[in-house]
């Protein structure tokens, strides 16, 4: 094999390509020729650099150096520069961009990426990316050197525990899976990613598909199945399309499909994809949906593992487990277990968003504290406010206040807090946050979301919503806390799946640790964080007002009065409380009460 | 504390022992504890979805060690309960388990749930159907809330009169979702046709197909809805339910003999509810038989005898009208002799008017001319019931994996509806093997694992195939072989028809004829049922016999042959001896046959005089009409003045079956009583009665004062019948089926309460049985181009009484011709196009219907329909022919 001591990958994505990619490429080769390089720098096509924006863009390794924005006229100098005489192009360099929530950045002190580790790294489209990280070799491992119930051991030495949400050790699951008597087995991928602003499984899934695909090729092997399937939302189109493509290579490979790696072992895979229904990412009725029934959820027991996929034996897990389980084979449990806590092992991806100055993606070794999270990773909360109450865990999560920042991100500790692990979300909030309207804005969405099969979830939550609607539009009445505590409970106690069952969270956190919000809703009529339209008033400050007019004009409902140079006036029976006036203030003048 | 098969659990402190498998639901209920629900259905898969059975449940915690129950320090075993309440409808029993239904906690969860049900229902009560038998009423009596948590003014709007059909209304608003009637549908009717559209608090129930909610089976759903959601376009605010008289009944629409009540308020009846009986109709009825009861108080009912003065026929007095007959008839006798009589009755009468008319023709008359088989029964009729009819105590509806069904020509969703319920049920819940062949893709195919299709008219080629290969791979039951006469010789016959041979007549593979056989010969329990589309070939009655015989399934239980007989008691009219050649019970006449039916319709036969009752053959065929006209003399007993009643030259008014006692005897020789609910219109007399008096005044002695009376006879004269007095139909079911299942919780009537009597088959006692060879006839040929017209029979038939049913005129058949895909662009027609289909210098012209699912090369034409086209090209009793058709008609549609 030919040795180069460099190799240049210039970006092909149809954005760098329309913007001369191809010249580039062609000006690299002619130039290495003339400068008698060829032999020693290997140019090659690659795609997702990154800077498609600013492009055509290449990179060059072994240093990592990223250029964008290229001509071909520069080529010349910069192969001189660079190859020739070892110096950087200063010029060319690619700028540090602020990057914008979903992309994932470097990693920031105090991450460990596992799950993450090739995403952004290698081309996910490529199945030798891949390979060239260590990719499949655990699964050579595994048949070459294990038996199944050793690669359950070794899972189960881990510590692994589902990344869903509900923790349930993988090991477990797997062992059920394994001894339950039916065949064929199946092997799911619950990839419906669904809580509103997560989106850890779409990025392993666009940037590391093959990672979750090499896990759930082992899992097959422990548990026995032959078949399986990625149930992905239909809203990740790319990670649809990248799966499909991975699977392809893989069978290509010889990775899927009959007799993998010569081993006799045989399985194979397919995407199927969601209807957009939250609930579906409910196992159970994630398997109606795969079988073409109804999404909705049957009661368990039976569990999946005895009676899934079509009656059969069924392991599920999600995108972020089997991502993890390659590492585990490799590296060994005893790695992953270093890791993490004494229940909680190994690391776990979050999506930050809310109020921090720095949302995006992180993966984190499990049992590091919110605060670490927020304000280590976060960097604290947007433009200096102070921190009101972190939600954790989706929309069945529940929201927890300071005094819980020092406490440890584990399964347990968050379960104990009156909150959940769930897959990841972690909404920051600030003080101007009404943790009322907060509730009110997660019902709202798990009622809307309820699949209607069971009448607590179906008549329950929207009776919850009914009420907080109420009372953030300052209706609210003696008893509706006592009314809430109630329902919050039965509802948490008589729904069918997950979905109603964590339903209540929200609203049941906000109640124990913000009560004296809803008190100042209803018997004050008071919204302390002055969000609840019903709550709160404007009024222009006399001493403030320049009498600008801007406020009267832009007024929708022509609430406001005042000549020119006056101070203006607003009427509140007339204000529909828009909150115009006060965006389009120059002065600052318009204030809330 | 348990053997294998129960376990043993607790619940609220009392022990109870149950088999495996049970669900909790059903344990309580066997030891008196009520755990309440919506959603369960003990016919329907349980889904849990309603929540209001939520109890407590632990079980013992299990040593991981030892493999043992831990104890506690009293030595009881410690109980671990969930952490959540579990849904007791599809929690199964464990041993050692222990159940808390009427916990503080458990009850709290429940009457949570109730008052979230509560919270969305419009409680219309006053005005709801279901009002006063209504399990959501029930059950907040006994365990909702006092008060509501939730303002009025925020209940669920949805809209109030929403048809999902023709037949049923839905209210969206009391609809508390527990999808009863989806599941009914797709679980049991096999129509999935109902779902639930939209999510949460939007989901609401809604009709996939067009026509909407497309069932032969809609009206069970409104019987298992537990609030009023869903109810009958018929009974709509027809009647509070506790204003209603009900009187037990017996459908009969059809051969099955569905157990029914006759609600009735006000000498009018209101509704017809299915009558639970596992071992006939469990608890569902067919929509025929619920919609179509209008017959009963239809205003043109006959009221009154009518005699012929010229062209008209005038009312008169019984006397008078009976006098005439009995003139006429007497006078008859003796100027051409008793062979110029005859009777001709239909099957829809009961055993007791059965019995009597042949009893009057043979000994008042003194003539065998009496026949049933005209109309539907004209073209198929069985004896093989005699001898190999399904054993006694035989349950369609407890089958299971051990047992082959072989269906053959019998499309059991049009021709009996609740059988095709019990036949499907077998397949699909409890694994029987269902061998379902016909000449066309029915209904049954979609659940039967093995489906033949075979060349129309060659069923009874199929059928000796099979019986040859059950001979020539030694499959005969050994137990039997002794009793079998003419092994040898059936032996000898069928060496020709190997699996290749009849797999050439027949088109199906060799090997499926050989695996059907093996599967039939093989199983434990073996069930046959032939039906219309084989037809009455002799052939092929005696090849069912023999396949029944050979493989030793008859004469027990889960085992033998049905015939799908077309009429309410064409097995009655078989069995009381309504045959020319057969006196009651099957024994052979003494002496000279008389005429069948066919013979006595001939124009120029002896027959000078005619007695009809509940027939109309001047309807069925053109040749039997010209055969009534040459008539002296003809007497018609009917409900309706039907076209042979408009030839009569007496008119005696009758009885409907809801207007007097009597049996049926329904195709699985259960005898069923009825009672009366409804007086009758004007003078109308039973059909016995009118017999009866017409023996009086012929002169006979006859003792009968009720329909009671006449059975008794029948018991006594009539060996079969022996344990059928009416003390003995109407004794009541037996304990253990009256708990079992339920058609809803708070039904307003009892529902469960006789049982029928089957009479025994030859096979079932020692006698030697004989096993005979009728060739069959070779299947129709088809010359190029033409096609082979096949006449199936459809539920929603032109029969006189479903006439008078209203609301199920837009599903009535219209005559047409269906073709497959193929033949009509071959034709190049479409549906709604005219096409003639001729045989012979029979032409008709008919509207087509495109088929996709339809083999090609066969034209069908349904039995029974408007104008007769189906019977005017084949014959009353004709099955299959071949046929041209053409596009185009060029004349109008005949009749």
């Amino acid at each position: 094999m030919k040795f180069y001591r460099s190799h240049v990958l210039v970006c092909v994505d149809p954005e760098c390509l329309a913007k001369g990619a191809h010249d580039i490429l062609d000006g690299l080769q002619d130039e290495l020729v003339y400068q008698g390089l060829i032999d020693e720098v290997q140019v090659l096509e690659t795609s997702r650099i990154g800077g498609c924006a600013n492009g055509p863009e290449i990179v060059v390794y072994p240093e990592g150096v990223h250029y964008v924005g290229l001509s071909v006229d520069q080529l010349p100098f910069l192969v001189e520069e660079h190859f020739l005489k070892g110096r950087v192009v200063e010029s060319l360099l690619a700028k540090e961009v602020k990057r914008a929530d979903e992309e994932l950045g470097p990693p920031k002190p105090k991450e460990v990426r596992v799950v993450l580790r090739n995403c952004g790294k290698i081309d996910p489209e490529n199945i030798e990316d891949y390979i060239a990280e260590d990719g499949y070799q655990a699964l050579g491992k595994v048949l070459s050197e294990m038996t199944p119930e050793q690669v359950i051991e070794e899972v189960l030495a881990s510590g692994l525990r589902g990344r869903g949400g509900a923790g349930f050790p993988t090991g477990r699951k797997w062992q059920f899976c394994r001894s339950a008597p039916g065949s064929p087995k199946y092997i799911i991928c619950n990839a419906d990613e669904g809580d509103p602003g997560a989106f850890m499984n779409r990025r392993v899934l666009e940037g590391d598909p093959h990672s979750v695909i090499e896990g759930m090729i082992i899992a097959a092997y422990a548990i026995g199945a032959s078949r399986g399937y990625i149930y992905c939302r239909a809203e990740y189109p790319v990670a649809v399309r990248t799966l499909n493509i991975a699977i392809k290579q893989a069978r290509n490979l010889g990775l899927l499909g009959d007799d993998i790696l010569g081993s006799g072992f045989s399985f194979d895979l397919e995407v199927r994809m969601g209807a957009g229904a939250f609930v579906c990412g409910e196992e159970t009725a994630l398997m109606a949906s795969i079988e073409g029934k109804r999404g909705e959820p049957r009661p368990r027991p039976p569990f999946p593992a005895v009676k899934g996929l079509w009656g059969k034996p069924t392991n599920i897990n999600n995108v972020e487990t089997y991502a993890n389980v390659p590492q585990i084979i490799l590296k060994g449990a005893q790695w992953f277990a270093s890791m993490g806590t004494e229940k909680s092992k190994g690391t776990k991806t979050f999506a930050i968003a809310g109020d921090v100055n720095n949302t995006g993606l992180i993966e984190v070794p499990l049992g590091i504290t919110l605060r670490e999270v927020i304000f280590d990773i976060g960097e604290g909360i947007k433009g200096g406010k102070k921190f009101k109450a972190v939600q954790t865990g989706g929309p069945m999560g529940g929201c927890l206040p300071e005094q819980y920042l020092d406490m440890p991100v584990d399964y347990e500790s968050l379960t104990a807090a009156g909150s959940i692990m769930g897959s990841g979300g972690m909404i920051v909030m600030d003080e101007d946050t009404c943790m009322v309207d907060i509730a009110r804005f997660f019902m709202e969405f798990t009622q809307d979301e309820s699949c209607g099969k069971c009448t607590p979830c179906r008549v329950g939550t929207r009776r919850i919503l009914e009420i907080l609607e109420r009372i953030c539009d300052g209706h609210g009445k003696d008893g509706d806390i006592e009314t809430l505590e109630m329902l919050c409970q039965q509802i948490k106690a008589t729904s069918l799946c997950g979905l109603g069952q964590g339903a209540p969270n929200p609203v049941e956190s906000t109640l124990k640790h913000f009560r004296h919000e809803y008190e100042a809703h209803i018997y004050e009529k008071r919204c302390p964080a002055k969000v609840c339209r019903g709550l709160i008033h404007y009024r222009i400050s006399d001493n403030v007002c320049t009498g600008c007019m801007v406020c009267a004009r832009n007024c929708p409902v022509e609430a406001i009065s005042g000549e020119r140079r006056q101070v203006h006036y607003i009427d509140p029976d007339i204000c529909i409380r828009c909150g115009i006036c006060q965006q389009v203030c120059n002065f600052n003048a318009v204030e809330v009460y | 504390m348990s053997d294998n098969s129960n376990v043993t659990l607790t619940i609220d402190g009392q022990q109870v022992t149950v088999p495996k498998g049970t669900l909790v639901v059903e344990a309580a209920r066997k030891i008196g504890i009520e755990i309440p629900v919506f959603c369960y259905h003990d016919k329907l898969e349980p889904v849990g979805m309603c929540r209001m059975c939520l109890v407590e449940v632990g079980t013992p915690v299990i040593n991981r060690e030892t493999g043992k129950p831990e104890l506690d320090e009293q030595g009881q075993p410690v109980i671990r309960f969930f952490p959540k309440p579990m849904t007791a409808c599809n929690t199964v029993v464990s041993d050692g388990m222990v159940v808390k239904v009427n916990s503080e906690s458990a009850l709290a969860d429940r009457k949570a749930v109730l008052e979230f049900i509560l919270t969305s229902h419009p409680l219309d009560c006053p005005v709801c159907d279901k009002g006063g038998e209504c399990p959501l009423q029930d059950l907040t009596i006994r365990h909702g809330p006092g008060v509501s948590r939730f303002d009025y003014e925020d209940k669920q709007h949805f809209p109030k009169r929403y048809p999902l059909g023709d037949l049923i209304v839905l209210d969206m608003e009391r609809c508390i979702i527990c999808a009863r009637c989806v599941r009914f549908q797709n679980e049991i009717a096999h129509d999935p046709v109902l779902a639930i559209e939209e999510r949460g608090r939007n989901a609401h129930i809604v009709s996939y197909s067009n026509p909407g909610f497309d069932s032969h089976y809609s009206g069970n759903t409104t019987d298992i809805c537990p609030v009023g959601a869903l109810t009958t376009r018929d009974f709509r605010f027809g009647a509070r339910a506790w204003e209603l008289t009900n009187y037990p009944s017996v459908c009969n629409h059809c051969g099955v003999g569905c157990n029914t009540v006759l609600s009735t308020r006000l000498g009018k009846i209101k509704r017809i509810m299915p009558r639970q009986n596992e071992a006939v109709n469990e608890i569902w009825i067919c929509d025929k038989g619920r919609f179509g009861h209008h017959f009963n108080g239809s205003p043109r009912r006959l009221t009154a005898p009518l005699v012929r003065q010229g062209d008209e026929l005038v009312e008169t007095t019984w006397d008078d009208a009976l006098r005439r007959v009995a003139e006429k008839f007497a006078a008859i006798k003796q100027t051409a002799g008793p062979d110029a009589l005859g009777g001709i009755a239909g099957a829809r009468l009961s055993n007791e008017d059965l019995y009597l008319f042949q009893k009057f023709f043979r000994e008042v008359i003194g003539t065998n001319n009496v026949d049933h088989r005209v109309g539907l029964n004209a073209a198929l009729e069985d004896e093989t019931a005699y001898t190999v009819g399904v054993g006694c105590d035989t349950d369609l509806g407890r089958v299971g994996r051990d047992t082959t069904i072989l269906v053959l020509g019998a499309d059991l969703d049009e021709e009996a509806p609740i059988l095709y319920l019990r036949v499907a049920g077998a397949a699909s819940k409890r694994g029987a093997h269902v061998i379902n062949a016909g000449a066309r893709r029915t209904k049954l195919d979609g659940q039967a694992q093995t489906v033949l299709r075979y060349r129309c008219g060659s069923a009874a080629h199929l059928a000796w195939g099979l019986v040859a290969e059950v001979l020539a791979h030694g499959l005969v039951n050994q137990d039997w072989a002794a009793r079998l006469e003419g092994l040898a010789d059936l032996q000898k016959a069928v060496q020709a028809y190997t699996p290749e041979k009849v797999a050439a007549t027949t088109g199906v593979p060799a090997e499926a004829i050989s695996a059907a056989a093996k599967a039939f010969a093989g199983a434990e329990n073996g069930i046959i049922l032939f039906g219309l589309e084989a037809g009455s070939d002799p052939s092929l009655r005696a090849a069912v016999e023999a396949l029944a015989l050979l493989t030793g399934h008859a004469g027990r239980p889960d085992n033998g042959v049905i015939a799908v007989l077309p009429h309410a008691n064409s097995r009655g009219a078989a069995d009381m001896g309504v045959l020319p050649h057969r006196l009651p019970g099957y024994r052979p006449v003494e002496g000279q046959a008389g005429l069948s039916a066919a013979e006595m319709l001939t124009p120029g036969s002896p027959v000078k005089g005619l007695l009809i009752a509940a027939a109309d053959p001047a309807a069925d065929s053109d040749t039997w009409r010209a055969a009534l006209e040459q008539l002296d003399f003809l007497v018609v007993q009917e409900l309706f003045l039907t076209e042979t009643a408009r030839m009569a030259d007496v008119v005696l008014p009758a009885r409907g079956v809801a207007e007097r006692d009597g049996s049926f005897t329904n195709l699985e020789r259960r005898v069923q009583a009825f009672d009366p609910g409804v007086p009758a219109p004007g003078q109308a007399w039973a059909d016995w009665l009118i017999i009866s008096a017409l023996a009086g005044m012929m002169g006979a002695d006859w003792p009968y004062a009720s329909a009671d009376g006449v059975m008794a006879e029948i018991t006594r004269s009539v060996p079969l019948y022996q344990g059928m007095a009416f003390e003995n139909l109407v004794a009541p079911i037996t304990l253990e089926r009256r708990t079992s299942h339920y058609i809803y919780e708070g039904m307003s009537f009892t529902a469960d309460i006789r049982e029928g009597v089957q009479w025994p088959t030859l096979a079932e006692g020692d006698a030697s049985l004989p096993l005979r060879f009728v060739a069959p006839a070779d299947p129709p040929a088809a010359d190029d181009g033409d096609f082979i017209l096949a006449a199936p029979r459809v539920l929603y038939d032109a029969g006189r009484l479903l006439a008078e049913a209203e609301l199920v005129q837009p599903r009535l058949h219209r005559p047409e011709a269906v073709l497959s895909a193929g033949d009509a662009a071959r034709l190049g027609v479409q549906t709604g196009d005219t096409v003639t289909v001729s045989r012979g210098d029979v032409s008709v012209s008919l509207p087509v219907r495109v088929d996709r699912k339809l083999e090609t090369g066969i034209v069908l034409v349904a039995r029974n329909l408007e104008g007769r086209p189906a019977e005017k090209l084949l014959g009353p009793a004709g099955l299959v022919a071949a046929v041209q058709v053409e596009k185009g008609g060029g004349m109008k549609a005949e009749g």
